[in-house]
């Protein structure tokens, strides 16, 4: 009742524009907090959207000379599953990982698996020192001085790892080190071991 | 008196003069480095709020480089942002394209400056009517002020237009001009679908820009790796050259020699070859040198070998 | 033990303050009821807040890793001081905190009583202590840092090394909660002026102190911040953009506008902007909150996420609903700015106009909003786009550099108006004379260093409008100093305060454009002996050292810093990796100076430990960035005896003059 004194002033015109104002802004906030809750309600929705590298796509090209000196081309081996491994000298989580890609390499090259280890931003002496360290020496290594390569696959860093299928395509994609449960996980039924 | 606010008014037409020369100066800064400019603008996939161009990543580094060589061969801002979006997605821009939802982002100012200023635009127009036609005069109401001679005031009105103006002027100058003015933007180049399916260039370009930022080893690194896929003498000289500079001689001989093999008497590989022998060899090394003077008495490098010979 | 009485006091404080909450209402709802219960119940919630937030610190200086905050966020390994700092380095600590400053706030509120808002102060405390019970009972059931846990740790990883690394940790966080949280009380009494009838009508008269001392702290928070970046981070910058500085930006900025539109109260009662910012700013408090201990953005100061976002999430909707229902329902706007109800002395009538200072005032309204609306729009926009078209896509600093920049500019515009224009509007020609020295020195600002350099126009533009700002406001101070009583008397009545805030803007402006402007960096790989160099500036590597302890591995580059024969200066950036959180942590190594600051990171070292990869660079004038954001506080500070001042001269005024159309407002009146 305090207010009508108030209210009776007030022209029709005005007054209606002032009943648009909060309902307006009621829709904004409507609006505003659904979006947000379905961000909410899924945090992990949409964290890896590069077109070029995603699952499903055709690979960017990988060619190159490995460290002992053969010719190393993608798309040379079609039919056979590739691992395609990101990796630097400098990097921890990269050390450990190796152990664990010399180990499944040796154990599925018999079905057909090739695993080949870009060396990101790193110099052959210490590349080989490293491999040499953690008894990965026989991994198909492609240096990658400038990181040229690693940018050419949308990569954001180091390790990260690509499941390449016989069809050629990208199957998966981890950021980050790879652990032996990821790999059976994503890389034994490429294989087509049950 | 008179002379002093002619003296004053001068000084102002001066400062003008010098601030429209300086801004207009300005316009191109003076050390512009179009890779860093367009570095600053993409964000770092593997960090938090830090540009290509600021952040320690190793992944931001290997895309300095990138944006470094691909510029080197002639691709225009554009593109490289197409290829590097179209690998680590739109998030990669530090501003979003203008068009979509990004539109409506680049939108947003301008409407919330016109929904602030609408209104009070609009109420002030209803309350100088009246005034003005006294349609409805009210004794009571001070809002409008009698416009008498007695007050010469500048009017609330006129201050507002032309405050208003002035910094919607300045706002819209600095937004629009700035970005513009400042994007040096090379001739538009159609993309160069050949330039994708052929590293080679891509490589070179890489390792000539390792090679300015003194890092050698990398440089010869990747001219190793060019060299496998395409053996050009030219690429076996620059590896030889860079191998030279990290005191790799035995290889840069051997490559040297190659290039002789199969084109003797190259001016550029017996450079090479006396360069890389001033170690090991110093008489053999001379010979060379000599014979490449005879072969190329008006190459760049002659008169620094001339020195060189002559001394040692 | 310490367990239970934390969990204890937070149970205690939950009851409290809904006890608190009640008990205001009802006096709000009838005044005649005692208010002594009330005040009780508010100050055992704060006793409650203080016992819990002094049982985590207990438990984190006695390392009773038993707790599952302490286990996660102390260390034996810490130092003393980043221990104490520890309670706010991690979520649940942190929202102890932000009870205590919140509760603390509550009882300041709940003891001070103004003769002119007794009507209000109950509403402003029912509003608070809405607040205060949600964040006891977030506190208490989402977010208990008492929990214990089993088998308990032997010892613990420490607070994240970053949040150890500077001074500022200990200042910060509390400061930027304070002013965060302080915003509280505006929002409270505007709440309450909409809820209150005609006596809410000057409830800006209260709320302003309040707004001051929260904007206060809220400005030395978020230069402590920008401080603590520069120093830790290492990438040489302040201010990136990132979504938890925008989230304490934003309420800066509509505080700052809310203080503005109440400059002149008996205008401010007609229009609705004072209600709408003072609630926006508690509502993008709110928002603020919910970005950061949510999850759902990505920056260095976020917290990791938690389960808090939902609640927090529904609380914002909800309070902003409310707000935005409370304000369509009860507030009324006269149409026109006559007079309101035919009683107001004509002396007040000149207050009434529409001279130029309130164009100047409402033009920053209208400035700082749009900024705000874009800073706004800019943060949420990926969440927006993410959810909206499923696309990622990111909003970073070339879209705020070219929106905010161009808007601040024109902000700093404003600024070096509002001392030239005088309220009831001046000739051209003085108008001219008094502008023509600022204007001349804004001419120069922009002619020296555009024809000495090319910083780019962008820079110029703020340089010039900066220097218009500066001239203008030190006339003004001058004026204003010289005025009877000098300085003291001056200082005392909170007459500098303005103008001090204005020229610390515009020398954080001058700051801002020349470090953008003129700031050179190199990095490169070194190796001892070995030197590089940068806009005058030389760093030659002497030595590589290597440390290892239980905390970690540090390597130390000592640089030369000055030429090559005469070295000026050592700067030692370091490297230190720590184990317990696998991060590597890069400490700059900055040398301050006047005019420029000769900043140096260690970005990597060789394995063989014989080279290192150095980033020299030189940011010229960053300390005016701080020296203004310092004089931006200290004129907050000054300004606030004046509030108290003209708050009591006016309420008694108010209380007069509201006292002959409210008092038969009876207890139930209020709807």
């Amino acid at each position: 009742m305090t207010g009508t004194s108030h209210r009776r002033r007030l022209p029709g015109r005005l007054a209606l524009r002032r009943r648009w104002v909060p309902l307006l802004a009621l829709l904004g906030i409507g609006a505003l907090g659904a979006t947000m809750a379905v961000r909410v309600a899924d945090p992990e929705s949409g964290t890896d959207g590069s077109p070029v590298s995603a699952p499903g796509a055709p690979p960017p090209p990988l060619t190159g000379h490995s460290l002992s000196g053969t010719p190393v081309d993608l798309a040379g081996l079609r039919g056979r599953v590739v691992v395609v491994n990101l990796f630097a000298s400098w990097c921890g989580p990269c050390r450990d990982e190796l152990p664990l890609l010399a180990e499944t390499r040796r154990r599925w090259t018999s079905r057909d698996l090739q695993v080949i280890a870009v060396a990101v931003r790193d110099s052959t002496t210490a590349v080989r020192a490293l491999l040499a360290e953690t008894g990965a020496e026989e991994l198909t290594v492609l240096p990658d001085p400038a990181g040229a390569t690693a940018v050419n696959w949308g990569a954001f860093g180091v390790p990260e790892t690509f499941l390449v299928d016989r069809e050629g395509r990208i199957a998966d994609r981890a950021t980050g080190p790879v652990t032996a449960k990821w790999l059976d996980r994503h890389l034994t039924p490429l294989l087509g071991i049950p | 008196m008179r002379g002093r606010r002619i003296a004053g008014t001068l000084l102002l037409l001066v400062l003008l003069l010098g601030a429209v020369v300086g801004t207009y100066r300005s316009v191109r800064p003076v050390d512009d480095d179009p890779a860093r400019r367009l570095a600053a603008e993409l964000r770092c996939p593997a960090c938090q709020g830090e540009s290509v161009a600021d952040s320690r990543s190793p992944i931001a580094a290997a895309m300095r480089d990138v944006i470094t060589a691909q510029l080197g061969q002639g691709r225009s801002p554009d593109e490289i942002r197409t290829y590097l979006v179209r690998r680590y997605g739109a998030e990669v821009l530090s501003a979003p394209p203008a068009r979509g939802w990004g539109l409506a982002l680049w939108l947003v100012p301008v409407l919330a400056l016109g929904a602030g200023a609408f209104p009070a635009v609009h109420a002030y127009r209803r309350h100088r009517r009246p005034a003005a036609a006294g349609s409805r005069p009210r004794a009571a109401d001070a809002v409008v002020r009698p416009a008498g001679p007695s007050r010469p005031a500048v009017s609330a009105g006129r201050v507002w237009t032309a405050g208003a103006v002035t910094v919607l002027v300045l706002v819209g100058g600095v937004a629009v001009a700035a970005p513009r003015l400042a994007d040096t933007s090379r001739p538009a180049r159609p993309p160069d679908p050949a330039a994708s399916a052929d590293p080679v260039p891509d490589l070179l370009a890489l390792a000539r820009t390792m090679e300015e930022q003194n890092r050698y080893e990398v440089a010869a690194e990747i001219y190793r790796t060019a060299l496998h896929q395409q053996p050009a003498d030219e690429i076996r000289l620059r590896l030889a050259f860079t191998l030279i500079r990290i005191g790799q001689a035995a290889e840069a001989t051997r490559l040297a020699e190659a290039v002789l093999a199969s084109r003797p008497d190259t001016p550029d590989a017996l450079l090479m070859l006396g360069l890389a022998q001033r170690g090991n060899d110093p008489t053999a090394s001379t010979r060379t040198l000599r014979r490449f003077l005879d072969r190329a008495p008006g190459h760049p490098a002659a008169a620094e070998i001339r020195h060189l010979v002559g001394s040692g | 033990m310490t367990g239970q009485v934390g969990t204890g006091a937070l149970g205690v404080g939950l009851a409290a303050s809904v006890a608190a909450t009640l008990l205001w209402l009802r006096h709000a709802l009838s005044p005649a009821a005692p208010v002594r219960s009330a005040r009780l119940a508010t100050v055992t919630a704060l006793t409650a807040a203080v016992v819990a937030c002094g049982a985590l610190e207990w438990a984190l200086l006695r390392h009773d890793f038993s707790l599952r905050f302490v286990a996660e966020n102390g260390g034996r390994h810490v130092p003393l001081y980043y221990t104490v700092t520890g309670l706010w380095s991690a979520l649940d600590g942190s929202l102890l905190l932000w009870l205590l400053i919140l509760t603390g706030y509550a009882a300041l509120l709940a003891r001070t009583v103004p003769a002119g808002d007794r009507r209000l102060q109950p509403w402003a405390m029912t509003t608070v202590g809405v607040v205060v019970v949600f964040f006891f009972a977030l506190s208490y059931f989402a977010a208990n840092p008492f929990h214990p846990v089993s088998p308990v740790p032997a010892d613990g990883p420490g607070p994240n090394p970053l949040l150890r690394e500077h001074p500022a940790m200990g200042l910060h966080p509390p400061l930027l909660y304070a002013g965060y949280v302080g915003l509280v009380v505006p929002f409270g009494y505007a709440l309450a002026g909409l809820l209150a009838g005609p006596a809410g009508r000057r409830w800006t008269i209260p709320a302003r102190r309040w707004a001051l001392l929260a904007w206060t702290l809220l400005t030395t928070g978020i230069l402590l911040g920008a401080w603590w970046s520069y120093a830790v981070l290492g990438w040489g910058g302040y201010w990136a953009w990132d979504p938890v500085e925008n989230a304490s930006l934003l309420p800066w900025l509509t505080a700052t506008a809310f203080l503005h539109s109440i400059r002149r109260p008996h205008a401010a009662e007609r229009t609705g902007w004072p209600v709408g910012l003072a609630c926006a700013s508690f509502l993008l408090v709110l928002l603020g909150t919910f970005l950061t201990r949510s999850g759902v953005v990505a920056s260095v100061h976020a917290f990791t996420e938690s389960p808090l976002g939902p609640i927090l999430l529904g609380f914002l909707l909800l309070t902003a609903v409310g707000t935005v229902l409370l304000i369509g329902w009860r507030l009324r706007v006269p149409a026109d700015p006559g007079p309101s109800d035919g009683t107001a002395p004509l002396s007040r009538s000149a207050a009434r106009t529409f001279g130029p200072t309130d164009a100047a005032l409402l033009g920053n309204r209208i400035m700082l909003t749009t900024i705000a609306a874009v800073v706004l729009a800019g943060t949420l926009a990926p969440l927006l786009a993410e959810a909206l078209s499923g696309s990622t896509a990111a909003v970073g600093p070339a879209y705020f550099n070219r929106t905010v920049v161009p808007l601040a500019i024109g902000v700093l515009v404003l600024v070096g108006l509002a001392p030239l224009l005088s309220p009831a509007g001046s000739a051209p020609g003085e108008l001219a004379r008094r502008a023509a020295v600022p204007a001349g020195v804004a001419l120069a600002g922009m002619a020296v260093p555009g024809l000495l350099s090319r910083p780019g126009p962008t820079v110029l533009a703020a340089f010039g409008c900066a220097g218009f700002a500066l001239t203008a406001t030190a006339v003004d101070l001058r004026r204003r100093l010289s005025g009877d009583g000098g300085w003291r008397a001056a200082a005392r009545s909170g007459r500098l305060g303005g103008p001090l805030a204005h020229a610390g803007i515009a020398l954080v402006a001058v700051g801002a454009a020349a470090s953008a402007g003129y700031t050179g960096s190199v990095q490169r790989e070194l190796a001892v002996g070995e030197s590089l160099a940068v806009s005058g500036a030389t760093a030659r590597l002497t030595a590589i050292d290597r440390a290892g302890g239980d905390t970690g591995m540090t390597v130390r580059a000592r640089l030369a810093l000055g030429t090559t024969d005469r070295p000026t200066a050592t700067a030692v950036p370091e490297l230190t990796y720590d184990p317990r959180h696998d991060l590597t942590v890069s400490s700059p190594a900055i040398r301050t100076g006047l005019l420029r600051d000769t900043y140096t990171t260690l970005l990597a070292v060789s394995a063989d430990g014989r080279t290192a990869t150095v980033r020299l660079a030189v940011n010229p004038m960053v300390s005016l960035v701080w020296a203004g954001g310092a004089l931006t506080a200290l004129g907050g500070l000054l300004a606030l005896p004046t509030t108290r001042r003209r708050a009591r001269v006016r309420s008694g005024g108010v209380s007069g003059e509201s006292a002959r159309p409210a008092v038969p407002a009876a207890p139930g009146a209020v709807g």
